[in-house]
């Protein structure tokens, strides 16, 4: 994109109140209507996929939980399936069910803490302070099932590490009601409230077409009426015997939005008591050798924020030849930015927390410019001699 | 269509006592699987090393004192320490666990972070030695 | 209430001057402590707005480029001694008004409109976006909330028949609260205020997740502790203001705690309930409602008078 001195250009970070994590966007506002946005990443790439060559198959499990904080039983767990694919393993029903309901109690912190950080965006501060109060109640639960809040690490290669005891499906029943009370109550709040609905409807909206057309995933795309959702289309885990019904809104905007992921909530707590009520009986681990054969396995589940893929290859030995990570938040992007054109300067950060952005998932693309004409288009010829001759 | 929906909750909070928790003043008892600091028992041990090879972040390292007796010191840098338990699940002799009462170990200082495990004597010997150079018997780890 | 004070006395300590200032930064806490318990939180100590401003007066002050440097240092004294000139005029803590003449309510609005003005023209004197963006937003908003805050005023001031605070504050005590007999401009005061304040949800201007701190952006040191005193002295004024007029009457220092703080609390509520206003969503609701709501007050209350005279 090309930058005009005479614009005027409002910067959102990478400090900056409203993004907690460093991105840098900017907007060139005409008075207070966005005329056009840009979107810079790469603050905190880690280079964890470089890392993860240099560490073993089991060290890696824990590197790949620290790709995120929110989700970092997802991408365990996709690395895990990706993992035992290649060994030709598979971990036990318990285990894989042990997964599925963290993965679950996971999604509803996860959209807790948006519901949270968009209320925030959107200057309303007493649903923030609510929907945090009562993500703890959710994320105590983890700590009691897991040990830890943050940093479940609940997989192993080969199944997990603990169980479910039935005074903790008990505790785990309790504090679900609970969720679900007080979901049905932020429901309710944000259908009714004049104020929210002023926020947030017809704000950003997304037509089925569109969203196709700009590869939306995850909660984004099922706001706009696009059934996609991973644990129903591929089935992992044991989503095929405890199916979840695909939440969907119509709208298309901030408001669909907002429906979808606390529709969501409600059927990640009614899977999880039927997983409590049905915990299939057996082993918690099986053993996957030191050595992983050598192969290459893709592995793909559904992230609180949208399909989340690992692609893993091994060449045999006790470290992976490569892990190559694809998040949900990158795939959305493009959706905020051709959003963006023509809304007021006020719904930015709203419609930028609308996508739930994950930062630190993000920065894992490489930036080329070119001397050529075209930028945007590269024969592989050429990009062959490009990265041969950048890595020279 | 309503204006100030969460007025009932509102108006509620304010004759009830805050969610905040009063942490430093108030301690809540902590799950009984919390994943704290972690504990070595050196009577167990075998010395097969798994658990350092397992640990992703190189927290621990294992010191031989002599093999034959079995008799370790056990290095764990609580700072490099991701409290993920692996140790504790690769160990095949239940000689590791993690404690549930002993995770407020925050300190100013790096030194406090550096906690050997093992026998009084055999820490007491292993101090004597790194306190004279180049005898370092630490095994590298991995 | 008249005081037996000496003027210089009455100007610099007590009630106006460092008294005012004080009380401005207790209610402040009380405001921040309001906000804290309806949102279940535990809020701030009382020390903590004098803790602030202590810190932001001890802080190096960072001249930022591209600015007038007179007009920096001095709005933001311009701002606090606008706001302190307000204080002369009504009756802080129950007591009559350091000075007063026929009209002053006019003078006292203005005021504090010049400390709003000031901050917007702090803004603008800067050449970063926020401040700008912020500045547009705070003169729009002052454009907006201006005109049915005023209007909700002239209700006590025409049944009253005078526009002297200190009259129509006698008038509201001898009279039925003017709250329950001007119900209409009581609200349009209370939110007026509010927007006069830039308390949420008027609070478009320095809204942070936008535009970091709107105006006062570019503000670090000292002039932001001036700013920062401005505000909270405009806060107890504008309470004193609607509680005299609308709560029946300020007579001495134990009424105007009960009543300001009791106006106070639902402000903190009114806080708390809504998300944040769009600045377009501000002025329409300010010109659509605000205004015209106002207006049917004033219409009410002179066809009142006059038929009153009538019959």
């Amino acid at each position: 994109m090309t930058t005009d001195t005479n614009k005027f250009v409002i910067p959102i970070g990478p400090q900056h109140p409203a993004l907690k994590e460093p991105a840098n966007f900017e907007f060139w506002v005409d008075g207070e209507i966005v005329t056009g946005a840009s979107v810079r990443l790469g603050y905190v790439h880690r280079g964890i996929e470089k890392g993860a060559e240099a560490r073993t198959w089991t060290q890696n499990l824990y590197l790949m939980e620290r790709i995120c904080g929110i989700c970092s039983h997802v991408h365990a767990t996709a690395y895990t399936l990706g993992v035992e694919k290649l060994a030709g393993v598979a971990a036990p029903p318990r285990a894989n069910a042990i997964r599925q309901l963290m993965g679950e109690l996971e999604r509803i912190h996860s959209h807790m803490l948006w519901l949270g950080v968009a209320a925030h965006e959107g200057g309303f501060d007493s649903l923030f302070m609510y929907s945090w109060r009562d993500r703890e109640t959710v994320m105590d639960l983890l700590e009691k099932i897991s040990g830890n809040k943050v940093h479940y690490s609940a997989n192993l290669l080969g199944g997990v590490k603990f169980d479910i005891t039935p005074e903790l499906a008990a505790e785990i029943h309790k504090g679900l009601d609970f969720l679900e009370e007080r979901n049905k109550f932020y429901l309710k709040v944000i259908t009714t409230d004049e104020t929210f609905i002023g926020r947030t409807r017809g704000i950003g909206t997304m037509t089925t077409e569109k969203a196709e057309f700009l590869g939306a995933i995850g909660p984004t795309a099922r706001a706009s009426g696009i059934a996609r959702d991973i644990r129903v289309d591929a089935p992992y885990l044991i989503y095929d015997q405890f199916p979840v019904k695909v939440m969907t809104h119509t709208s298309g905007d901030l408001h669909g939005r907002f429906i979808v992921r606390i529709n969501e909530t409600f059927e990640s707590i009614r899977v999880i008591r039927e997983i409590l009520d049905h915990l299939p009986g057996g082993e918690l681990t099986t053993r996957v050798p030191r050595r992983i054969p050598a192969g290459e396995a893709v592995s793909r589940v559904e992230a609180p924020r949208g399909e989340l893929l690992y692609f893993v290859a091994s060449n045999g030995s006790e470290k992976p030849e490569r892990v190559k990570v694809r998040t949900p938040s990158l795939c959305n992007w493009s959706t905020v930015l051709s959003l963006a054109i023509g809304l007021k300067l006020a719904d930015m950060p709203m419609l930028l927390s609308g996508i739930d952005p994950c930062f630190s998932c993000n920065d894992r693309s490489v930036g080329l410019k070119s001397a050529n004409q075209d930028p945007q288009i590269w024969s592989w010829e050429k990009l062959r001699q490009y990265g041969i001759e950048y890595y020279r | 269509m309503s204006v100030g929906t969460m007025i009932s909750d509102l108006l509620r909070s304010l004759f009830t006592k805050p969610a905040t928790e009063l942490y430093p003043y108030v301690k809540t008892p902590a799950p009984l699987r919390l994943r704290g600091k972690l504990m070595w028992d050196p009577a167990r041990c075998a010395g097969c090393q798994l658990c350092i090879k397992d640990c992703p972040s190189n927290a621990i390292e294992l010191i031989v004192i002599d093999k034959v007796n079995k008799r370790f010191i056990m290095r764990y840098h609580a700072d490099r320490c991701t409290y993920c338990a692996q140790c504790v699940e690769s160990c095949r002799f239940n000689c590791l666990g993690m404690s549930n009462k002993d995770w407020e170990m925050a300190a100013v200082k790096k030194q406090p972070f550096e906690i050997y495990y093992g026998k009084e004597e055999d820490i007491a010997l292993f101090m004597e030695q790194a306190a004279k150079p180049g005898t370092d018997q630490s095994c590298p780890p991995e | 209430m008249n005081l037996p004070l000496h003027p210089i006395l009455v100007l610099l300590i007590f009630p106006g001057g460092l008294f005012l200032i004080a009380s401005g930064l207790v209610y402040q806490w009380a405001d921040r402590k309001l906000v804290a318990r309806f949102q279940n939180r535990i809020g701030p100590r009382f020390i903590q707005p004098l803790a602030d401003t202590i810190k932001l007066l001890a802080k190096e002050e960072i001249m930022p480029e591209g600015v007038h440097k007179g007009l920096f240092i001095t709005l933001p004294i311009i701002a606090l001694a606008a706001a302190l000139t307000a204080g002369l005029y009504v009756p802080l803590f129950g007591f009559q008004p350091a000075s007063s003449f026929r009209g002053d309510l006019i003078l006292a609005l203005y005021a504090l409109s010049v400390l709003t003005l000031a901050m917007g023209l702090a803004g603008a004197n800067t050449i970063s976006s926020f401040s700008l963006v912020g500045a547009t937003r705070t003169l729009t908003q002052l454009f907006s909330y201006e005109a049915p805050f005023l209007l909700s005023l002239l209700g006590p001031a025409i049944a009253a028949g005078t526009w002297q605070i200190s009259e129509i504050n006698t008038y509201a005590g001898q009279n039925l609260w003017l709250m329950i007999a001007q119900p209409i401009g009581f609200v349009v005061a209370m939110v007026g205020l509010m927007g006069k304040l830039e308390l949420p949800p008027f609070d478009a201007p320095e809204a942070e997740t936008e535009i970091v701190a709107g105006a006062m952006t570019e503000y670090s040191g000292r002039g932001y502790a001036l700013f920062r005193l401005g505000k909270d002295v405009e806060l107890v004024i504008g309470l004193t203001l609607v509680s005299a007029f609308y709560l029946g009457g300020l007579g001495n220092p134990l009424e105007f705690v009960i009543k300001t703080l009791a106006l106070l609390l639902v402000l903190a509520l009114l806080q708390t309930a809504f998300a944040r206003l769009r600045i377009d969503q501000t002025v329409g609701l300010w010109w659509r409602a605000g205004a015209l709501l106002a207006i049917i007050q004033l219409i009410a209350i002179v066809l009142g008078r006059n038929l009153g005279s009538i019959f």
